[in-house]
């Protein structure tokens, strides 16, 4: 096994010791203390609008699939999908989700079923829809501005996979002077979002919802987790400084190389 | 009794493939099994795409019968999709008679028609990002738009090369802003993003998170 292999199975191993940690510590702890994050506190203020005036919110998951370096983005977006679904349960118009990948689309509509199965949505009320509604980013965006200017859909939260075709969908939003709640994984497009919507969610943010939407103790310890990896982080970049100005870096690579 | 075997099984198989393509990237004797695993969820990410096609056409047939003022729209896009679709088959059916690829109406479709298209759009983005750079401090006037905003200023007159742009210290300024505080900034967010990425990773591979159904 390589090098890079044992670190990456390091680090997998200490995520998981750590989550695991953290969930057993706290499975009895009725609260968390979290930073608070104003993006989700506004999609909690608009899934509580949206019942009180009969309005619905729509849920846009980005272009991304499983398959790439943008899965993980998309799955984010299709947990905090599930966990709006939940809280708009007695919603008169549930959520509309829309996104511009095929895989994403069917889980999507899975994840809709599952959701609303599980908290009994009757069938006489509209069942939330899921939709695929172009297979390229510009078209996706290009159709999701109809979505957005339906005069019904009250605010708009955007978490998946964009590029800086998300301007489009973001403006449209304001122009409608609906709340614009989005975050993805792609760096320039997360310059464009905190231009552009009226809350960003910046960098972890994104993959931070289910701890902030209630979604269970697994993923407040993955909060307390990624917390303690960043701190061991700081900790390396630090100490690496510090040996550089000392100059001892250099003596302690020449020690690895065997040339001493 | 009905049992639902559905999410078990469904859970089940998402642990067993995750946790092998996992052990791929480390271990050197699951290298072949995982591409095999990649492979046939890249094989069923196209029959995907099918679904998601039927998907596509049904959205906007509903939209067609609705009384919205996009249902034009609508109309241009499904007789889009079947004449592109058309075309495609009969490119299909003569590569096959020819016995050699001899797709000239698809590429002309993509090259006449997608790519302008995309290529506008492209266009257009460019003006909506300088939009909503410009509206940023109309949106949220704090500290920290404020510092966007005049950052953007600086790097934009920067990179411009007419006067009275030219000014020497406005490229060192630049220079200097790209490769210290946004390069810096960068690679702290790309850090974060990866430690989401990777608890996000392990809650499905742990079954916590399941995206696909209950």
């Amino acid at each position: 096994m390589s090098a890079t292999g044992f670190t990456g199975i390091v680090v997998i191993v200490l995520f998981v010791g750590l989550m695991v940690f953290f969930s057993f510590i706290n499975k009895d702890r009725k609260t968390y203390n979290i930073r608070p994050i104003p993006a989700y506190d506004k999609i909690i203020q608009e899934i509580n609008v949206a019942v009180e005036d009969g309005s619905q919110l729509h849920i846009s998951l980005g272009s991304g699939g499983i398959t790439g370096a943008e899965s993980a983005a998309a799955l984010a977006g299709l947990g905090i999908l599930k966990q709006v679904i939940e809280k708009s349960s007695v919603c008169d118009h549930p959520p509309v989700a829309s996104t511009g990948n095929p895989v994403i689309s069917i889980l999507a509509q899975d994840t809709i079923k599952g959701s609303s199965k599980a908290i009994s949505v009757s069938d006489n009320i509209e069942n939330p829809s899921g939709e695929l509604i172009g297979v390229t980013p510009f078209s996706y965006a290009a159709g999701a501005l109809s979505t957005i200017r339906n005069d019904n859909v009250s605010a708009n939260i955007h978490t998946g996979w964009f590029g800086n075709e998300i301007t489009w969908i973001t403006t449209a939003g304001e122009r409608q002077s609906s709340p614009t709640i989005a975050g993805t994984s792609q760096l320039p497009a997360q310059a464009v979002i905190y231009a552009s919507a009226s809350d960003p969610l910046i960098g972890e943010e994104l993959f931070a919802g289910g701890a902030y939407l209630g979604a269970g103790k697994m993923h407040q310890a993955s909060i307390s987790a990624q917390d303690v990896v960043r701190w061991i982080i700081i900790f390396i970049i630090l100490a690496s400084v510090l040996l550089n100005i000392l100059g001892i870096d250099v003596f302690i690579e020449k020690i690895l190389a065997g040339s001493m | 009794m009905k049992i639902n075997l559905k999410s078990p099984v469904s859970t089940a198989i998402a642990i067993g493939v995750g946790i092998i393509v996992l052990a791929g990237y480390f271990i050197p004797s699951f290298v072949n099994i995982r591409f095999i695993l990649l492979r046939t969820g890249l094989v069923l990410a196209a029959v995907a795409l099918l679904v998601g096609i039927i998907n596509l056409i049904t959205v906007h047939i509903k939209k067609l019968g609705a009384d919205s003022e996009n249902s034009g729209y609508s109309l241009i896009l499904v007789i889009a999709l079947l004449a592109t679709l058309i075309i495609g088959i009969i490119d299909m059916v003569q590569t096959y008679l020819v016995g050699k690829p001899n797709f000239q109406m698809t590429s002309w479709i993509f090259t006449n028609i997608q790519l302008p298209i995309e290529t506008s759009l492209l266009a257009v983005t460019a003006v909506s990002l300088t939009y909503a750079a410009a509206s940023i401090l109309r949106k949220r006037m704090d500290l920290f738009s404020i510092v966007f905003f005049f950052v953007v200023l600086l790097v934009l007159l920067g990179s411009f090369s007419i006067p009275p742009a030219t000014l020497p210290f406005l490229h060192v300024i630049r220079d200097w802003i790209l490769r210290v505080p946004a390069l810096g900034g960068a690679r702290g967010l790309l850090l974060g993003i990866a430690l989401g990425a990777i608890t996000t990773g392990i809650r499905v591979l742990m079954g916590t998170d399941r995206p696909y159904g209950e």
